[in-house]
């Protein structure tokens, strides 16, 4: 048995896909391609394949992770080339690594993701620079969540997740990177992040007009 | 990677955005053709990709390098109301192009309740909806699938309709398409020289003219050399018909999510309420190594994880036994699952579902369609007491413990005695689960579903009155009541729905005003449950003035003009007669595999089945 782990692009119209439909397109390209993924035993048998930091519906993406085991060795550049010549326009496999056997899943050592968002405004904010800062430098950063199970919705402090933010005006878009908590010790969604800024700044902008990049992922 | 960024804000709005973005394994990119075809499916997305006949069309089009065809289908009530308040018209989901600046525009008619969404996807195009409105700048609007045999009540909206088997009709409709717009011929020149083809009907060079109690007097044509009888399109040897190796993969869930092959076309049972078995007559088989063949190239094309094959009653294929064997062991070696729908339950069938179904039992559906032996007599269900129970029996002895059972009701010379006889099946397999297993059997279901029965032009039935909706309600209450049995699960189809499909399905030109109607009132997606609107439709046939029992309510006349006369399905009205009056008297008729019944397709083929197996029984 061998671990693998590839980085791939979500790009383009592909980003209306959801996680699940991820999965089933990998777990797909994987038997097309003549790569046979190790499965599990028993009644229901699933191949050993897992997402990092699944991603929202709607981001797009240049980093995402997957690992997966795989019966018979192979090398990380057919891996690659198999993959990218039966993938949907979007998906593009950047690069494949072999992983020691032993080491914990990069879905349980992911910490880390960066955020490429575009906030357009009807006109240009000079003070930017400024007002992201006061963001920053509030005792609380307040934001609201809104649980699906309990039809509550909670407040909840996101700033010790922030890690690192900036931001620049290019054509009336604010472009924000942020840099956040992810994974399963600690994780902050983009969405908090964003409505929690755009009420402290008073920015109308429709959720449906902002993009959201992933840019990097930490393991 | 560049979105639309119009097209985008309203994908982040919408549930399943994922039915917009077309971008699937197996699509096809074009820069230069000469015809551009969009295939336009009046239903959401996840139940167009389900659909075969989307396959096969769009390879075969596709791999003709003169047209680039695209998919449509019909946006969910979400994205709709987006795209109405957006400006945004309904768009291929390939390239993203507007319907309306398409060459040709098909819609597929699987059923009849779709129609509301073919007029509501017209006008979410801009396009105008008669094509007497229609000038040489709009696309051209053709329709084709099963319910083009009868076309009349769409006969106003579209140019032209295929009729029967679309896979070399719709490549000649293109070709002619081509040739034409190089000549810089009008759309009429264009209809006038395809009109004499098999499979071909061109509306506008037809007209009825009605009698004053509403029956058709005549159908007049307005364009002599037009044929007055047009003979489905029939591809005559379906091994060597163009068949998809690598169809589009779905990136979203859809019905049906697996590779499939078709193992032939039509049926010899003679049901006589089935309109499939009619109009795809004769039956067509594709060979073994042909069908074994296409299942490993699409497997391997697909990444598919199931594999499906269909046909009417599958059973019936001639080499059932070593195709289903080899299958197996193929699904075996892909770790692939292998589904069968409408299996003739004999032992064999018992060997296979035990090795693919395995511990996982999923539930075995029978169809006796009716209660009683002379009512599927009737109907020619060629299955006995004895196959039903005998079959039913050796399933709970192999440890299926959910049966599930299809009856249809408000069948020609029903009575209650026939839905006394469900009730009593109903209680037989209980009664015989509890003496195969005792007090203690553990959990086990009989589920009971029943239809309503709906007649369909080309059937023996064309000519029947239809249950009101009052005496199908009343006949699913006395079933209700009978059915409250412990183990039993009764369940029923809408009477609405089947009332007004009926009245679709029987039409004439005079029904589109109805349905125009109906959409602008807000009829959408009728086949749906949740989303079907009775009150509208009452309102819809009040306002146009369009008595709907006048379709549904009475018996027709065997020498009156139906609105579907001009359409031969190769099946000869007199057959059609004689099997009525067989039924009415609750006589059988074989299945063509056993003898000729003279249907009448030997006219135009050969029928390879007729007989075959006269020697056996079975």
């Amino acid at each position: 048995m061998s671990k693998y782990l590839i980085r791939f692009t979500k790009l383009g119209y592909i980003k209306y896909t959801s996680h699940l439909d991820m999965l089933r397109l990998f777990k797909r390209s994987f038997k097309r391609a003549g790569i046979e993924l190790v499965y599990s035993q028993g009644f229901n048998p699933h191949p050993h394949m897992a997402f990092c930091q699944p991603l929202s519906l709607g981001y797009e993406s240049n980093c995402e992770l997957l690992e997966f085991e795989i019966n018979k060795p192979m090398e990380p550049k057919i891996i690659i080339t198999s993959l990218n010549e039966i993938m949907p326009k979007g998906i593009c496999i950047t690069s494949c690594t072999l992983l020691d056997e032993k080491m914990k899943s990069i879905a349980s050592t992911c910490y880390e993701a960066t955020y490429k968002i575009e906030i357009p405004i009807d006109s240009c904010m000079t003070s930017l620079e400024d007002l992201l800062q006061q963001f920053l430098s509030q005792e609380r950063i307040i934001a609201l969540k809104s649980s699906k199970k309990h039809r509550e919705t909670k407040e909840s402090d996101i700033k010790p997740k922030i890690r690192e933010m900036k931001a620049e005006m290019v054509n009336n878009i604010i472009i924000m990177y942020a840099r956040l908590d992810a994974g399963s010790h600690s994780n902050l969604s983009p969405e908090l992040l964003i409505s929690s800024f755009c009420e402290f700044a008073g920015i109308e902008a429709g959720r449906d007009k902002v993009k959201i990049t992933r840019i990097d992922l930490k393991y | 990677m560049n979105t639309n960024d119009k097209l985008d804000s309203l994908l982040n709005k919408v549930i399943k955005p994922g039915r917009y973005i077309g971008g699937e394994l197996n699509t096809v990119e074009k820069i230069d053709y000469k015809c551009h075809f969009g295939f336009a499916f009046p239903d959401t997305y996840e139940i167009g990709m389900s659909y075969l006949g989307l396959q096969i069309l769009y390879k075969i089009l596709n791999d003709f390098d003169d047209v680039y065809c695209e998919r449509l289908f019909a946006p969910a009530l979400d994205m709709e109301k987006l795209m109405r308040e957006e400006g945004v018209s309904l768009f291929t989901i390939e390239t993203k192009t507007p319907a309306s600046e398409l060459d040709i525009l098909g819609f597929t008619l699987q059923y009849e309740m779709s129609y509301t969404n073919i007029i509501n996807m017209l006008d979410l195009s801009n396009i105008p909806v008669l094509s007497k409105d229609r000038g040489e700048e709009w696309p051209l609007l053709i329709a084709g699938g099963p319910c083009a045999f009868n076309p009349e009540p769409l006969a106003e909206v579209f140019d032209a309709f295929i009729i029967g088997d679309g896979e070399e009709a719709v490549i000649e409709f293109c070709k002619a398409y081509i040739r034409n717009k190089k000549e810089n011929g009008t759309k009429e020149q264009l209809l006038k020289s395809v009109c004499m083809k098999d499979g071909v009907y061109v509306p506008a060079f037809y007209g009825p003219v009605y009698n004053e109690d509403g029956t058709i007097k005549e159908i007049l044509k307005n364009y002599d050399a037009a044929p007055s009888i047009i003979r489905k399109a029939l591809v005559q040897d379906i091994d060597v018909a163009p068949y998809p190796e690598n169809p589009i993969v779905p990136l979203i869930e859809t019905v049906h999510d697996r590779a499939v092959v078709e193992t032939f076309r039509g049926c010899t049972r003679g049901c006589r309420f089935c309109q499939a078995g009619m109009v795809y007559r004769p039956v067509r088989e594709r060979s073994k190594e042909k069908i074994i063949d296409l299942a490993v190239k699409q497997l391997a094309s697909t990444g598919h994880e199931e594999l499906s094959l269909l046909s009417l009653s599958t059973s019936d294929y001639s080499s059932f036994e070593p195709l289903i064997s080899e299958l197996m062991t193929i699904c075996k070696n892909h770790n692939v699952a292998l589904s069968l729908p409408s299996l003739r339950l004999d032992s064999f069938s018992f060997k296979v579902l035990q090795e693919i179904q395995g511990f996982r039992k999923s539930g075995l559906t029978f169809a006796p369609e009716a209660g009683t032996q002379r009512l599927r007599d009737v109907i020619n269900k060629g299955i006995t007491e004895e196959d039903i129970y005998g079959s039913i029996r050796q399933a709970l002895e192999l440890g299926w413990n959910n049966i599930k059972l299809y009856f249809m009701i408000g069948l020609p010379t029903e009575t209650y005695q026939d839905l006394d006889g469900i009730i009593e099946i109903g209680k037989k397999i209980v009664r015989m689960n509890y003496d195969l297993k005792g007090p203690k059997g553990g959990r086990f279901n009989v589920t009971i579903s029943v239809s309503n029965f709906v007649p369909k032009p080309h059937t023996p039935f064309q000519w029947e009155c239809q249950d009101t909706p009052d005496e199908l309600i009343k006949k699913h209450n006395y079933l209700k009541e009978g059915l409250k049995i412990k183990h039993v699960t009764f369940n029923y189809h809408d009477t609405a729905t089947s009332f007004l499909e009926g009245v679709i399905a029987r039409g004439d030109r005079r029904v589109l005003k109805p349905i125009i109607r109906a959409v602008e009132l807000g009829a959408r997606f009728d086949g749906w449950s949740e989303h079907f609107k009775e009150d509208i439709w009452l309102q819809a046939f009040k306002e146009t003035q369009i008595d709907p029992c006048f379709y549904n309510c009475r018996i027709r006349c065997e020498a009156e003009i139906l609105p579907w006369d001009m359409i031969d399905s190769g099946v000869m009205k007199e057959f059609l007669r004689r099997e009525r009056a067989k039924a009415l008297v609750g006589t059988t008729t074989d299945d063509c595999r056993l003898s000729c019944e003279v249907c009448g397709l030997k006219r135009y083929t050969i029928c390879k089945q007729e007989g075959v197996n006269e020697q056996v029984s079975y």
